[in-house]
């Protein structure tokens, strides 16, 4: 019985390990391999191991450097604002009582678009004829170059990201907003507990834990950005949107340097890695706290 | 090495059975129209089958075997390509990597040096003078490198300098013919004539940008070849001294001129030549289409492109586009440069006009289609095309030469930082790309 059950097991497991072992984990495998050579996709036959020789130059490379600046800068921008900016549209949604659904909507379409489809978008909005421009000369400001101006394009293009984004975080925090037992707040009305008393000591202590997913799915969404920057301003001007993953690309692909894109990328994934087990570590605690009490309770 | 090779080839071949992809030889009857006795040649082309550039690829194919029945089979695969290039040249990388490439495939221009320097291609069967003669120079010049013709194209390209004829009719200014350009100093005049007059319509003398991608080398490189300047070496393998010389701080600083005078606006502002707020344009053949379809009413011509003021009539326009080219693992290669000839030939050339409304290659295509005769600006472009074409340099590391350029182009004329500092920066990235030939 049981090794029918462990054959018809592996039945269902077997094709998803199958599939996993080819497209994901012997990937992963072959680039921290090729992250120790010099493989150059066009003359695949003349490559050799050159130790750590691209670990050493890539952070001797200023152009690595500032993509790994920029980055860090997309992501400071990007996680807060995401973060609280999707937790007060959806505290905001919670109380509306009219029209709940077409907020929700309203707020969710970015999310459902096409990424290089909201990029072209934004780029005739911040164009210097385009809309916003044209609204901001109505109340008597000079027009701005924004992702056309080394200073502006990034926070340009990270404003972009978290309209495009926040949209979904927020139905998560109104998932969990709906979950959190009414009796709860019925009780603290009952002490006269007032309304920030009320988000402080109930709403934000039973969203915790969703808090902390939201928080390293932002982070890592964010480290990520590529399509933004690759659409609106191709890493612009004078490489002020750059990114990490933008320089993995064109190092793997357009210049078919693949051995040193490999040691991009690990170093990358390295570099997310160790942030989100400090975020893990950071948040994990108390959240788990929460939930052991949660489960005495009941 | 050779053990890492294996586990990736491997791997690719699971890949291959899973998906059941793996290659295999085409025998007679498999394909429809391959017969007993023909030399099946495969061919991989860069588009879609069904956008106009496509079906002229199947059509040109299908008239192959129809002109070659007995002798060659060619068999068409469409790979569509993306705008950053992936897609076809992922599929070509790892194709690389397995040696599974057809025998005769396409290639953007600028990547003739890298594919020829890394044996993906190899040079075509030795052309006839007579044959030779049917090509535009400068799509001869593009496919050469090292001194052998590896590739040929069936698309050209040029680039004009469009002009508002009633703006310049309004400034009192006369247009130069193809061999007597406006110089550097002329037109910078004549920018500065235009300056008050185009304020005045809210607009710019100039409706010029420097893009990122492929086109700002693509457009500008000119400036620095009637200059007297180069990007790189003859060999393509040096760019100490070229890709920062003296001339080239000089193009440099005519472009940063533009920019701090205001001719051009910083930031790009869509339709300013179409909507007349611009007295000229930077842009591509495909424009006086658009022009006459779109803009009726707008009166334009096209100027010869402008020249550094030492220029003594060296070529120096834009050209260029994919091309055809053998693959270095195919043996069949008289039978590859027969249909590298044809795909690329008058026939194919006087339809990708009529399909794709894109420049061919050959003369004899030219003068059979008549609107290069008798409509002003399509002539235009066809002379300068056939007079003072010039290929973008020829070099294994282009990509980074062309992003270099671009930058370049961004952080000097734009962001008005110091030339010859940002050049000595592009230089050292790019002989860091270099520095694997350098092994040999």
């Amino acid at each position: 019985m049981k090794k029918k059950e462990s054959i018809l097991g592996m039945a269902f497991f077997g094709p998803a390990l199958i599939l996993l072992t080819l497209f994901l984990f012997l990937p992963m495998v072959l680039t921290l391999i090729f992250s120790f050579t010099d493989y150059f996709a066009l003359n695949p036959d003349m490559t050799s191991f050159v130790g750590l020789k691209n670990y050493v130059n890539i952070f001797k490379d200023e152009l690595f450097l500032k993509a790994f600046f920029n980055t860090v800068k997309f992501v400071l921008i990007i996680v807060p604002c995401q973060c609280i900016g999707a937790l007060l549209l959806a505290l905001g949604i919670n109380k509306v009582t009219h029209c709940k659904k077409y907020f929700k909507v309203a707020f969710f379409i970015p999310v459902v678009m096409s990424l290089a489809v909201v990029s072209t978008l934004w780029m005739d909005i911040y164009s210097p004829e385009g809309i916003l421009n044209t609204m901001l000369s109505q109340i008597g400001i000079d027009a701005q170059p924004f992702i056309h101006s080394a200073k502006q394009a990034l926070p340009s293009i990270a404003v972009m990201s978290i309209w495009q984004g926040v949209g979904y975080q927020m139905i998560i925090f109104l998932g969990g907003l709906q979950n959190i037992n009414p009796a709860l707040y019925e009780a603290a009305e009952l002490d006269h507990a007032s309304a920030w008393q009320k988000f402080k000591d109930i709403t934000l202590p039973e969203l915790k834990p969703l808090c902390v997913f939201v928080f390293i799915t932002v982070t890592i969404g964010a480290f990520r950005m590529l399509v933004q920057p690759m659409v609106m301003t191709g890493g612009g001007p004078d490489h002020s949107t750059y990114t990490l993953v933008y320089d993995i690309y064109e190092t793997g692909t357009m210049n078919w340097e693949m051995g040193l894109a490999s040691t991009m990328a690990i170093v990358f994934t390295v570099f997310v890695v160790i942030l989100t087990i400090i975020q893990n570590v950071l948040t994990k605690g108390k959240g788990d706290k929460h939930v052991n009490k949660k489960a005495k309770n009941i | 090495m050779r053990k890492k090779k294996y586990l990736l080839l491997i791997g690719l071949l699971a890949v291959g059975s899973l998906t059941g992809c793996q290659k295999k030889e085409v025998q007679p009857g498999e394909v429809k129209g391959y017969d007993e006795g023909e030399e099946y040649l495969s061919i991989w082309v860069h588009s879609i089958e069904d956008t106009p550039e496509g079906q002229v690829y199947r059509q040109s194919v299908e008239s192959f075997n129809e002109k070659y029945d007995g002798t060659y089979f060619a068999d068409i695969e469409f790979i569509p390509r993306n705008d950053s290039g992936g897609g076809y040249s992922d599929k070509i990388n790892s194709s690389v990597l397995s040696g599974d490439l057809p025998d005769v495939l396409t290639l953007d221009g600028p990547n003739v040096a890298a594919y020829a320097k890394n044996n993906i291609i190899q040079p075509l069967a030795p052309l006839t003078e007579e044959e030779r003669g049917e090509y535009l120079e400068s799509i001869l010049d593009q496919g050469t490198y090292d001194g052998k013709l590896y590739a040929l194209g069936v698309m050209e390209s040029s680039v004009g300098l469009y002009y508002n004829k009633d703006i310049l009719e309004e400034a009192d200014i006369e247009v130069p013919d193809l061999d007597h350009p406006w110089t550097w100093t002329e037109f910078m005049e004549i920018l500065e004539k235009l300056k008050p007059i185009m304020d005045e319509k809210n607009g710019y003398p100039l409706d010029m940008t420097f893009p990122v991608g492929e086109t700002s080398i693509y457009y500008y490189a000119p400036f620095i070849w009637s200059n007297g300047g180069n990007l790189v070496s003859e060999d393509g393998l040096t760019v100490e001294g070229y890709f920062n010389s003296e001339e080239n701080v000089e193009t440099m600083n005519y472009f940063r001129q533009i920019v701090e005078k205001e001719y051009m606006s910083e930031a790009p502002i869509e339709f300013l030549f179409e909507s007349g707020r611009a007295a000229f344009k930077f842009d591509g053949a495909w424009e006086v289409n658009t022009l006459y379809e779109s803009y009726p009413d707008l009166n334009f011509g096209i100027a010869p492109y402008v020249v550094g003021d030492e220029w003594n009539k060296e070529r120096y326009t834009p050209t260029g586009s994919w091309a055809f080219a053998a693959s270095a693992g195919t043996e069949k290669i008289e039978g590859a440069t027969e249909l590298v000839k044809w795909m690329s030939g008058v026939e194919s050339g006087i339809n990708i006009w009529e399909t794709a409304k894109t420049l061919p290659s050959t003369y004899e295509a030219f003068e059979q289609i008549e609107i290069f005769q008798t409509d002003e600006n399509y002539n235009m472009l066809y002379e300068q095309l056939s007079k003072y074409g010039h290929p973008r340099p020829k070099t294994p590391v282009y990509p980074q030469v062309s992003t270099s350029f671009q930058q370049l182009l961004e952080s000097v004329a734009l962001g008005g930082k110091d030339t010859q500092t940002q050049m000595d920066k592009s230089v050292e990235r790019i002989n860091a790309k270099l520095e694997r030939y350098m092994k040999e």
